[in-house]
């Protein structure tokens, strides 16, 4: 009787299972069986591991019945990285892997006929449940080895073959093979897109001075932002460099975005661990897997993951399907996505900013303070396009601001000098650890992640400044809810301003921010235009 | 010591804006009042301690300093005295505050008469928004590029936007300060008064070297009011300086404008009340300024209307029949005149006539509209950008 145990990880969504694969070598009707609910994609597994035992030099146990279970049993499995565990199992049955070496390992990775590594998508998130149940060496394709280094704890080895990994186990030097290709194919056109956004900077935004104070308390607070006005009037421009206002990623914000691109298997090659912000801008006609996640197949998480401790741009928002819309109100509320698909269950991280922009019409020319407007919409088409501004999401939008186009003079203005994204950066940083600091002992890392009651309770308003908010909501200018954003707004304006307490200034800061009403200029002290 | 010397001691000696000094000046001449007060011999009781103070001081050498450093004084009779200033001394003071300056303190290229000339002065609260800046600096944009110089102090806010707006039309721009024209209050806006010192205008009232004192704005706010053809206010709480500035242009019988805000800003609070009695008409842009402002005839606004459609230009009678026209479904003409309230006759002529234009379409149901008459707002079209 031969059994052999080998470890791998099953996936779900970001949740990481460790599943026990072992193979037993009996007597009977000659035949390999492989049981535990696994995808085709392991079932088609069975003949590339048996081609690679064989080409490796090894004897594939054929006069045996061979079982391979996948267990728990219950837990559906899909990926073809379980070949490796199946191939070394296979070879512990047989006698060719010490047993004992197995204990403690995971072993993860796809095989060819020939006995190569190939790289396979996950490699991160896999070895972080790996080290979340205790094991702590995780046997990887070579290219990965660096993603799954990036793990506390874990002893990674990268190889290139099955029968390095042999070797290994047996305690032999490394027999020679060929390099694997990593996983990312190489794209067919280059272009300049995110280094493109690395290179924005608001030292070229001229005027704005709404529009950028709205984006620094966006940033500070992580509030989500909704940005109204006409075509080519600055929405984009504004929004995409959010990104370079929010501070580097902690290394736990770092991993877990970085495992959510390794999913998505389009982890930079030569940059494993994501330390920058996302910035997504997925286009209205995206599809509900392509924002939320999900996909035929392995569960893929969407654009609003991948905008994960980054920023998640809607353009045209009033054009996204209207069902879309109504499914961001989960992740704009618990931070993370879960889909469901038969019994699958996939949840992964989406804690992004959200920033909204719209147009005042479908046709985007329409400008209300602006008798000269060319806008071609009927009243009717305006307004049917207004109705879509309401609804879930845009309730859960802090700060709305409309941007009108800059007037052509203020680009002719010598004494013009803005404030480069450095330096606001630099706020937003100090801003963000006051507000870290009173969220120490807390579930919570920035001021928009505060519920309204913990808020009420633990970091009220003064009274004057209260009694703003209070005047506001009886005239029936803003609802409870809203009082609440202007309280948690009221706060990243303190911390903003360095002030221990939001003062009146602070409350009716965050009141403009909150209704669209023109900030007052003494808000924007210390800030040059 | 000649008259340009002795306006200079006055001037240095009293208040600016104080209305004895300014019309015993009016009055007596500069020199005469000098010697008087020099020699201390009393004139109205009042100053009693100024003949030592008088004799302490050395215009000359005041003038040559401030030649110096690029500083000229200007003062009635010069070629640059702006003759606007004069009817400072027929009004009333406000806050005891009144009436032309002995002189002015001038730092720029520009000639303070041609500036003057056609100016317009654009003033507000320091505790603007970011609205009223926008519209501070458009119409001063607009105003300088036409070659009026805008005329405003140097402080935060709407002041500061004002000759900003200016400074990129470009156009001519002029900063009226409280303090010394050597000096930068607010600190912050150094730059911008070196840069008006070097393209533009800054005039004082106050000598060289003094620091701005909450009277010292006062006086200067008439100054604004007077060196201008007209005052824009663009958004002042009820509590504010551009107010007096306002107040100024009123008594001086020049233009007052407003620019409106939401009625439910305090920034533009004194504003509404401006407008809402009487005092000051209400502007928008730039062109409504100049409008106002501008010599009898020029700069002249169009009035504004919405786009023509060609229903518009029919007869009553016409649209009359028109609007008893079904959309879609086609109708007899006699249902039509029913609806319309007219003949068989007339309606069914009219139908004819209309139909030439395109305006209805006729089959063998009867009649609809046609395609002249499906203006804008009965056919939504709701458009997606690619």
């Amino acid at each position: 009787m031969s059994v052999a145990t080998t470890r791998t990880i099953s996936l779900q969504g970001a949740t990481g299972h460790l599943i026990d694969v072992q193979v037993d070598l009996s007597h009977g009707l000659v035949k390999t069986a492989l049981v535990g609910r696994a995808d085709s994609a392991i079932q088609e597994g069975r003949d590339r591991c048996r081609a690679a035992v064989t080409n490796s030099g090894y004897e594939w146990p054929a006069t045996r019945r061979v079982t391979i279970l996948l267990s728990p049993a219950d837990l559906p499995k899909r990926g073809p990285h379980f070949d490796l565990a199946i191939a070394v199992g296979i070879l512990a049955a047989i006698g060719q892997v010490p047993k004992q070496a197995l204990d403690g390992v995971v072993l993860i990775g796809e095989l060819t006929l020939d006995g190569r590594l190939r790289s396979v998508p996950g490699v991160l998130p896999m070895a972080m449940a790996a080290a979340a149940r205790g094991i702590t060496t995780a046997i990887v394709p070579e290219p990965q080895a660096d993603e799954a280094a990036l793990v506390p704890g874990m002893t990674v080895l990268g190889v290139r073959s099955l029968r390095q990994v042999t070797a290994h186990f047996r305690g032999e030097p490394l027999p020679g093979a060929p390099a694997v290709e990593p996983l990312a194919s190489a794209p067919l056109l280059s272009w300049r897109g995110e280094e493109r956004l690395a290179d924005l900077d608001l030292a070229d935004v001229i005027g704005m001075a709404d529009g950028r104070f709205a984006l620094e308390v966006t940033a500070a607070g992580g509030h989500h932002l909704m940005l109204s006005g006409p075509k080519g009037a600055g929405k984009t421009t504004l929004a995409e460099r959010l990104p370079g206002l929010l501070p580097d990623l902690t290394l736990e914000e770092a991993l877990e975005l970085s495992a959510i691109y390794s999913l998505s298997g389009d982890l930079p090659t030569g940059q494993t661990l994501i330390t920058r912000p996302p910035f997504r801008a997925p286009h209205h006609s995206a599809s509900t897997a392509s924002l939320l996640g999900g996909g035929s197949g392995r569960v893929r998480p969407g654009e609003v993951s991948r905008a994960h401790t980054g920023a998640l741009f809607l353009d045209e928002f009033p054009f996204f399907n209207a069902g879309i819309v109504e499914a961001l109100r989960q992740p704009l509320e618990s931070g993370e996505i879960t889909i469901a698909r038969g019994e699958e269950q996939a949840t992964f991280p989406a804690r992004a900013i959200v920033v909204l922009a719209c147009n005042p019409c479908p046709c985007g020319d329409y400008h209300p303070t602006d008798r000269d407007n060319r806008c071609t919409c009927t009243e009717i088409a305006r307004r049917e396009y207004r109705k879509k501004l309401s609804g879930p999401v845009v309730d859960r939008i802090d700060i709305v601001r409309h941007v009108e186009p800059v007037a052509p003079h203020a680009f002719r203005d010598p004494l013009s000098c803005p404030e480069p994204t450095r330096a606001v950066r630099s706020r937003v940083t100090e801003a963000r650890e006051r507000a870290a600091a009173r969220l120490a002992d807390t579930p919570w890392r920035v001021n928009a992640d505060v519920p309204g009651a913990a808020l009420r309770e633990r970091w009220p308003l003064s009274a004057a400044a209260a009694d703003l908010v209070e005047d506001r909501v009886y005239a029936g200018a803003l609802t409870r809810r809203g009082a609440t954003r202007v309280h948690r707004l009221a706060w990243t304006v303190a911390d903003l301003a360095g002030r221990d307490q939001p003062g009146l200034d602070d409350t009716d800061t965050a009141l403009r921010l909150r209704t669209g009403a023109p900030l007052a200029l003494s808000a924007l002290e210390r800030r040059a235009g | 010591m000649n008259d340009r010397e002795a306006r200079v001691a006055l001037n240095r000696l009293g208040e600016p804006g104080d209305v004895r000094m300014s019309g015993l000046v009016a009055e007596l001449g500069a020199e005469r009042v000098y010697t008087l007060l020099r020699d201390e011999r009393e004139i109205t009781g009042i100053y009693t301690d100024v003949a030592q103070r008088l004799r302490g001081l050395d215009p000359a050498a005041d003038l040559a300093q401030a030649d110096a450093r690029g500083i000229r004084f200007v003062c009635p009779g010069d070629e640059e005295w702006p003759s606007g200033l004069d009817a400072l001394s027929g009004c009333e003071p406000i806050y005891r505050r009144g009436g032309a300056p002995l002189g002015l303190w001038v730092r720029g290229p520009l000639s303070l008469r041609e500036a003057c000339a056609r100016a317009v002065s654009v003033v507000g609260s320091r505790s603007a928004t970011t609205y009223g800046v926008d519209v501070a600096s458009a119409i001063a944009a607009h105003v300088a590029g036409q070659g009026f110089c805008v005329v405003s102090g140097a402080a935060f806010g709407i002041d500061q936007a004002a000759h900003r707006g200016a400074i990129a039309a470009p156009g001519p721009t002029m900063a009226v300060l409280a303090c010394g024209v050597d000096r930068a209050y607010p600190a912050a806006h150094r730059p911008l008064l070196d840069y008006l010192a070097d393209n533009g205008l800054v005039v004082s009232e106050v000598p060289v070297g003094c620091a701005p004192t909450r009277l010292r704005f006062l006086s200067r706010n008439r100054l604004i009011a007077a060196l201008a053809q007209g005052t824009v206010v663009v958004e002042a709480a009820v509590r504010s300086g551009a107010l007096n500035t306002a107040s100024w242009t009123v008594r001086l019988s020049r233009v007052l404008m407003g620019v409106p805000g939401p009625v439910t800003s305090a920034p533009s609070e004194g504003v509404h009340e401006l407008i809402r009695s009487g005092g000051a008409t209400l502007v928008t842009r730039g062109e409504d300024v100049l409008e106002l402002v501008a010599p009898a005839g020029e700069h002249l606004t169009a009035p504004h209307r919405g786009p023509m459609r060609p229903r518009d230009r029919l007869s009553g009678l016409d649209q009359q029949v028109l609007d008893a026209v079904p959309l879609a479904q086609a109708v007899p003409a006699h249902s039509i005149a029913r609806t319309a309230g007219l003949g068989a006759r007339v309606v069914v002529s009219t139908l004819s006539r209309l139909r030439g234009g395109g305006f209805v379409e006729h089959d063998e149901a009867g009649w609809r509209l046609g395609p002249a008459a499906l203006d804008a707002s009965l056919t939504p079209s709701p458009r997606r950008p690619a």
